[in-house]
């Protein structure tokens, strides 16, 4: 299961370099992609940063019809959360930027599958199958009732893999 | 890597993408899809003739070979299998609509409305057209050489139909693809303008030059004939009826999303209509768009086909339809 999570997010991660190369955030000195997963973040990280994606993993089960496979198709739910304040004074343009991390969510998970790698050897390993998932649902904009400046999204998508072990 | 997964054994896809070719009406040449050399083409760039027909929904397969017993002895038990008469039929829905796709969903002669003059005697299926503009020298299946004094009939954006003007021959007619069948002369009156009334040649204006137009795909046929002409097009009609039957070949792919690739080839297609009206499909299917814009819906165009046989070269056989497996490359193969 974690080859599958480390490798949407590896995907996910290598495809923003791409589409946008400036589209980045500063951990601890390091510069990087801004596509993070909550749970590999410290717990005291701020939960939010604005400008970048965050992914969440939730509920995981066997898709319909497989629950007597050895190995079956699992679908596990991924929420990746993202906001903005904008770039100019006011925040004028948050909704302008919250449109382009739209677009851009949906450039860097286009196409819906990437191999399944175990990242934990110095090569990545190649497990033979690959990770797939749906289109992202994008909910609501949510605003800072504080400020009213900070606008947030969540994102739903679920990913499909088949497991490393068998399950009965 | 382990190299026998039963896991990639279970192909996963997200669509069907429709690739259809024409047949050689002449010859009854279908278009060959060699899995060999052609079965892990990308899918967004088919290889030639294959041309590509984006994705289709509720896609379906009927084989209707009856497989039966011989039976023998007294008590009539099953000595061997015999295979009664071959029939194979397809079904889907077109998502997008376009020429071609229209053209195969009704399976008779596909028409192009010619632009008219302001005193045309109106007719359901385009009066009599503006003039053609012959082709200069110099013309390719994207650019369309007109001349200084004709580029001015023409803007971005404008349809045009390109090929040559009917000579009052009979048989198929239309550059590159068979268009339509013409048994006598004076069904098509005479006319000059048919063959460009019925072409498969259409294309779109991108843009224009001092003396020519650029279209933004090329035309089907390739580079026009000697002698082609271009005309207006401002819209496309088919016929419920008429006795031009459409035979193309066709391909499906079910996408691979766990690495397998699952081909369907019709060496040859032509129109199936099922006359029950009970399980007949609609033409037109619409499909509901969700949400709060639920009073809009999505056109698609559900067609059927029946399967015509070929002769496989290898061994002789009379066949209706390939189905070729590009198993997934770690999967176990049995």
């Amino acid at each position: 299961m974690q080859f599958a999570k480390d490798s949407f997010y590896i995907a996910l991660r290598d495809r923003l370099a791409t589409v946008n190369p400036a589209r980045t955030v500063a951990i601890n000195g390091a510069t990087r992609p801004a596509v993070l997963v909550l749970e590999n973040e410290p717990a005291t990280a701020n939960p939010l940063i604005a400008n970048a994606f965050h992914l969440a993993w939730s509920s995981l089960q066997a898709t319909a019809g497989e629950d007597a496979a050895k190995r079956p198709l699992l679908a596990m739910a991924c929420e990746i959360r993202y906001g903005t304040s904008g770039t100019l004074d006011g925040g004028v343009d948050r909704g302008r930027v919250m449109a382009a991390l739209d677009t851009e969510l949906g450039e860097i998970c286009s196409p819906g599958r990437t191999e399944k790698l175990d990242h934990t050897q110095a090569s990545p390993l190649d497990l033979g199958s690959n990770v797939i998932w749906t289109k992202p649902t994008l909910k609501p904009i949510e605003t800072d009732r504080k400020t009213g400046l900070l606008l947030v999204r969540n994102a739903e998508l679920t990913v499909f893999f088949f497991p490393e072990v068998d399950l009965s | 890597m382990t190299l026998a997964l039963r896991s990639t054994m279970q192909p996963v896809t997200r669509r069907v993408r429709a690739y259809f070719a024409p047949v050689d009406r002449t010859t009854e040449t279908p278009a060959v899809f060699d899995p060999a050399g052609l079965g892990l083409f990308a899918l967004d760039t088919p290889p030639a003739p294959w041309l590509d027909l984006g994705w289709v929904t509720n896609f379906q397969r009927w084989s209707r070979t009856s497989v039966d017993a011989l039976r023998s002895g007294t008590r009539g038990a099953p000595a061997q299998s015999i295979r009664g008469a071959l029939q194979a039929e397809v079904e889907f829905t077109f998502r997008e609509w376009g020429k071609l796709q229209m053209a195969l969903q009704a399976g008779s002669q596909h028409m192009n409305v010619l632009a008219t003059g302001s005193n045309a005697t109106p007719q359901p299926s385009g009066g009599a057209a503006t003039s053609a503009v012959p082709l200069l020298s110099g013309s390719t299946a994207t650019e369309l050489q007109v001349g200084a004094g004709n580029v001015a009939l023409f803007a971005a954006g404008n349809m045009v139909a390109v090929d040559e003007d009917y000579q009052q021959q009979t048989g198929y007619v239309g550059t590159g693809l068979a268009a339509a069948y013409v048994r006598n002369a004076q069904d098509v009156q005479h006319s000059a303008d048919y063959v460009r009334r019925v072409t498969f040649n259409v294309g779109r204006v991108g843009g224009v030059t001092s003396t020519s137009l650029l279209l933004a795909q090329p035309l089907l046929g390739g580079v026009p004939a000697s002698g082609a002409s271009v005309q207006r097009v401002v819209a496309f009609v088919d016929r419920e009826g008429g006795s031009f039957f459409q035979e193309w070949s066709a391909l499906f792919v079910m996408e691979e999303e766990n690495g397998a690739r699952i081909c369907f080839y019709y060496p040859r297609l032509a129109p199936w209509k099922k006359t029950n009206a009970g399980t007949a499909e609609q033409s037109e299917k619409l499909f509901a768009i969700d949400g709060v814009a639920s009073s809009l819906g999505q056109v698609g165009l559900h067609a059927s086909f029946v399967a015509l046989p070929v002769s496989d070269v290898n061994d002789g056989e009379q066949i209706l339809c390939y189905r070729s497996f590009f198993p997934a490359s770690s999967a176990a193969l049995y």
